[in-house]
């Protein structure tokens, strides 16, 4: 079936098999292999993107499903040699190990800042929590996002270890 | 490991198509809501449906409201649909604590509250709510519709009233169990998101007190033996009278036990 797709702000459309995954057809068909596959089952979200304005696990979406949406990908994220926000900010506090699982980290931080700009170190925690960092590397990625939002004063400080 | 397993995608856009197509295809096709067991199912080999059904794409699929009869959620619903509903959050919410403790945020961004239950597995998180406050799902076949209470909808482990053919069209939870508070306590491997070990949650409306217990049994369990009479010790020996654990790759039955104990008496605590 023919499968249209706005990736990035560009609009795709391709042929593609009813049984694909989306991972597969970002990866494999548009070539974007930013997205991760690491489990392919919904538990640790290397592969999270954001569809239609909401971070979901491409693994567990059929491209089917979502003919016409929008998604934004890692890809999407820096501007040529120009980092986002987000990026400059896991950089800045070496909130990168392997790297592996930093592009769905990324898009859970995007999406939860969309929706709440100032969030609490355990509200950030919470929009990571399925995002899996097998460096063990979470003290840095949620400190990477505290800095660039700013700490809310009544909502506590973060512990670093 | 790519998908190798093959299928064919379906999208009917009315009820009408809907139950055509459930019933052309009810030995060989599988419902896709969220699809957060499905397509993980299909992947590792354990489900091999022919033809995926998505139930999505009807108009009205996705609708929640809240009205004289309750809240209702149509299949498409997701977990998160479900928290971001005012009238679910200040009406309902011990439907919306069990919905916060589902899975990761992805996860709850995608699987419905429909899947959870039409999947039956014993650890539903959406269940024990659903039981507690007298929630009704509202089946539909070709041959017509039929309203069944949750408390008769799980049969057995991942098995329900439903019939081939037949979907859930609609999760209606009564006017009359707005305002219920109560706590959910649900005992994970990790702190992150995890299926649960055991799940206890504690409803009390107008001095009744009701337990829904999860991954404690071959289905979710509603306990309405509890009074506010009872101590700590008696209410967990009547919760305990009505679970039957088992020791799986999550926990022993002893440790199961031993947890829904603490939780029992940890609830029924806080409200005397």
């Amino acid at each position: 079936m023919k499968i249209k797709l706005t990736v990035n702000g560009l609009l795709y459309e391709r042929e593609c098999a009813e049984h694909r995954t989306l991972l597969r057809f970002l990866r494999e068909d548009l070539g974007l292999t930013g997205t991760k596959e690491g489990c392919g089952m919904g538990e640790c979200g290397a592969c999270t993107v954001i569809l239609n304005g909401h971070a979901v696990n491409s693994c567990m979406v059929l491209a089917a499903e979502i003919d016409g949406a929008t998604i934004r990908t890692i890809e999407g994220e820096a501007n040529g040699p120009s980092l986002s926000d987000i990026q400059l900010a896991f950089e800045k506090n070496n909130a990168v190990q392997c790297g592996f699982c930093t592009p769905g980290m990324v898009m859970s931080v995007k999406e939860l800042l969309a929706e709440n700009a100032k969030p609490s170190a355990d509200e950030v925690k919470e929009a990571i929590e399925g995002n899996f960092c097998r460096c063990t590397g979470y003290t840095q990625i949620v400190e990477a996002v505290m800095d660039l939002t700013g700490r809310p004063e009544e909502k506590g400080e973060l512990d670093h270890v | 490991m790519p998908m190798l397993y093959e299928f064919r995608y379906l999208a009917p856009k009315s009820v009408a198509e809907l139950t055509a197509t459930l019933r052309e295809h009810a030995s060989d096709g599988k419902i896709l809501a969220g699809g957060t067991d499905l397509i993980p199912n299909i992947r590792n080999g354990l489900q091999k449906p022919g033809f995926v059904i998505d139930i999505k794409k009807y108009d009205g699929a996705d609708r929640i409201s809240y009205g004289a009869d309750g809240l209702s959620m149509g299949p498409a619903v997701t977990i998160n649909d479900l928290l971001r509903f005012k009238d679910a959050r200040d009406r309902y919410p011990v439907l919306c604590s069990c919905a916060h403790e589902l899975a990761s945020h992805q996860i709850r961004n995608r699987a419905t509250v429909a899947g959870n239950v039409v999947n039956a597995s014993p650890c539903s998180d959406m269940a024990p709510a659903l039981l507690c406050l007298d929630a009704q799902a509202v089946l539909r076949s070709g041959n017509g519709e039929r309203v069944i209470p949750f408390s008769s909808f799980f049969t057995g482990v991942k098995k329900t009233v439903l019939q081939p053919g037949e979907f859930l069209e609609r999760i209606l939870v009564p006017a009359a169990s707005a305002g219920v508070t109560g706590r959910y306590l649900k005992l994970k491997r990790i702190a992150g998101h995890d299926l649960g070990i055991v799940g206890v949650l504690m409803t009390k409306r107008d001095g009744e007190i009701r337990f829904g217990v999860s991954s404690a049994a071959p289905t979710p369990v509603l306990v309405d033996t509890v009074t506010t009479k009872d101590s700590p010790d008696e209410a967990a020996a009547k919760v305990l009278a009505s679970v039957s654990p088992i020791s799986d790759v999550r926990g022993t039955k002893e440790y199961r036990e031993h947890m829904i104990g603490v939780y029992a008496r940890r609830l029924l605590a806080e409200v005397r």
